[in-house]
């Protein structure tokens, strides 16, 4: 399932975080950097992030 | 021997001439910012040429000489910065107009060391709007053009570099590399650009984007002479944190020694999934080459390169952080590609953040393992030839890539990746198109083996079919 976010979310963000304002056009053309970012996050569900040294070597054994 | 002739050369060739006081620092400078005036409405290269204080340089460099206090190969060598290198009491804009009018105090140390070198400092070159992209199109100061096709860019971000050294302006030009932007330039001009080891040379004095992969490294017209700039450029900064005390041997010392016995990697994924035919025509002509000079060939895999976009979350969050200040202040000032490439930024969350340096470090681990395979690895530098200036998208295996802004990315997905993991890399001129653009090929070897890198690179530039072809630059087109 392909990951978004609504434009009332970063603006909810951008409220409560008080990042930098953006009008619903600029959020429009902000999205294909944010597009991007969630399609990467999304290629790292199947990755076992916890593979690496030292937890390779450190680890509760299965 | 005529002023343009002595353009052309490279700084091995030139350095004994001036040694010796075959060859006048003010007079190879006085030829240098004429060139520079007269390509300059063409190429764009430049933001600002230092035409007095070049020749200040120039005269004491060459009383120095003729005392015989000769200071080493780069002494009364004409140089170029990229425009976000700082330079005291001399304009650096970064490349953008919140900084228009921004006069250093001081020296970046790269520069403080190159003026210690007796090198000539004749300009401070055009870049990316802030070094944020691969074009050098910049919105306030122009786009710079390619001196081998001037509707092309140059790439980028310091594009005003590859061109200068490319169309015989520089000798060398200092450029940084964040992801590609010394390496890509250096493809599209037909030169060589190299990315050192991470922490081998000072960033201090540059305007850091992120601490995590930017670099400061020389454009030049050899191999030879990027293992010249690097010796004077190398070595510990202890104002520097990022810069480690190991110690900065003889780079030049394994010119010549050639490739036998040493093996060659060249990746089964990721560096050539995505190339436009004749980038990888040229490059396995190159890896041929690289075979009949005694390289053994053995092709490593890169898995985890599959996750290596999630590097890209990280750097989101480094450069909004980085450009908060500015764009509270003056956010007017940006140009959108900028803008909007780099606000998204405030929307990483800490956690993904994270598992970004985790990916990094997973994909660090396993270029570590596969060193240990092989002495160096084989890559294209850029996966297709410089666009057109005027390129919004590149098509490519059926989808379309943006060039510049917010989205872009195909254009460095050879050259980032280098960034993070802190391997140097170096691109050498490998062929032209049949449109006559040059295309590059990378080398990359282990971490603080750059000896071994020049070693490589000098071995492929003697037999490249690049050898010998130089842009012919049309003024006034």
């Amino acid at each position: 399932m392909k990951v978004s976010i609504t434009n009332e979310t970063l603006k909810a963000m951008i409220r409560d975080y008080k990042g930098l304002e953006l009008s619903d056009e600029e959020l429009e053309l902000v999205r294909p950097e944010l597009e991007s970012y969630l399609s990467e996050l999304e290629k790292l569900e199947d990755l076992d992030l916890s593979d690496l040294f030292s937890s390779r070597l450190l680890h509760i054994p299965d | 021997m005529p002023n343009v002739d002595l353009l052309r050369m490279t700084i091995s060739e030139l350095a004994p001439k001036i040694q010796n006081k075959e060859v006048s620092p003010v007079e190879l400078t006085e030829a240098a910012l004429a060139e520079a005036d007269r390509l300059q409405p063409t190429l764009n290269s430049f933001i600002t040429i230092l035409h007095d204080g070049a020749m200040d340089q120039a005269r004491k460099a060459e009383s120095a000489i003729s005392r015989g206090d000769y200071r080493g190969p780069l002494h009364g060598i004409p140089i170029g910065l990229k425009d976000n290198l700082a330079t005291a009491g001399i304009t650096t804009t970064v490349g953008s107009k919140v900084l228009a009018n921004h006069v250093p105090e001081e020296d970046a140390e790269v520069v403080s060391r190159c003026r210690n070198a007796g090198a000539i400092i004749i300009g401070k070159e055009n870049l990316e709007e802030f070094a944020a992209g691969a074009t050098s199109n910049n919105p306030h100061y122009g786009a710079v053009h390619n001196p081998w096709g001037l509707d092309h860019i140059p790439g980028g971000s310091s594009g005003g570099g590859g061109a200068n050294v490319a169309a015989g302006v520089t000798f060398v030009s200092l450029g940084t590399d964040l992801g590609g932007s010394v390496r890509l330039p250096g493809a599209f001009c037909g030169v060589v650009g190299l990315k050192q080891s991470f922490g081998r040379v000072s960033q201090r004095g540059l305007m850091v984007t992120s601490f995590n992969g930017d670099h400061i490294g020389p454009m030049t017209r050899s191999v030879a002479d990027s293992a010249l700039v690097l010796q004077v450029i190398a070595g510990n900064d202890p104002l520097d944190p990022s810069t480690v005390p190991v110690p900065v041997p003889d780079y030049s010392a394994h010119l010549g020694k050639g490739l036998k016995g040493l093996k060659m990697g060249v990746p089964s994924n990721h560096y050539f999934d995505m190339l436009d035919g004749e980038v990888e025509t040229a490059v396995r002509r190159g890896i041929a080459a690289l075979e009949d000079l005694g390289a053994e060939l053995k092709e490593v895999s890169l898995p985890s390169m599959h996750y290596i976009g999630a590097l890209r979350i990280s750097a989101m969050a480094d450069g909004v952080v980085t450009h908060e200040p500015f764009l509270k202040s003056h956010r007017e000032d940006y140009g959108p590609d900028v803008l909007y490439r780099t606000i998204p930024g405030q929307f990483v969350l800490g956690r993904d953040y994270s598992k970004s340096l985790k990916v990094q470090r997973l994909i660090q681990e396993e270029y570590a393992r596969v060193m240990q395979q092989v002495d160096f690895l084989v890559t294209p530098t850029a996966p297709v030839p410089a666009p057109r200036i005027d390129a919004k998208y590149i098509k490519m295996n059926g989808e379309d890539h943006r060039v510049r802004g917010p989205g872009s990315g195909l254009i460095s997905r050879n050259t980032s990746p280098l960034n993070a993991i802190g391997l140097p890399a170096i691109t050498v001129p490998c062929g032209v198109t049949q449109a006559g653009l040059p295309i590059g090929v990378q080398f990359i070897t282990g971490p603080f083996e750059e000896s071994l890198l020049f070693q490589v690179a000098d071995s492929y530039e003697k037999v490249s079919p690049s050898q010998g072809l130089r842009p012919t630059v049309t003024v006034g087109v």
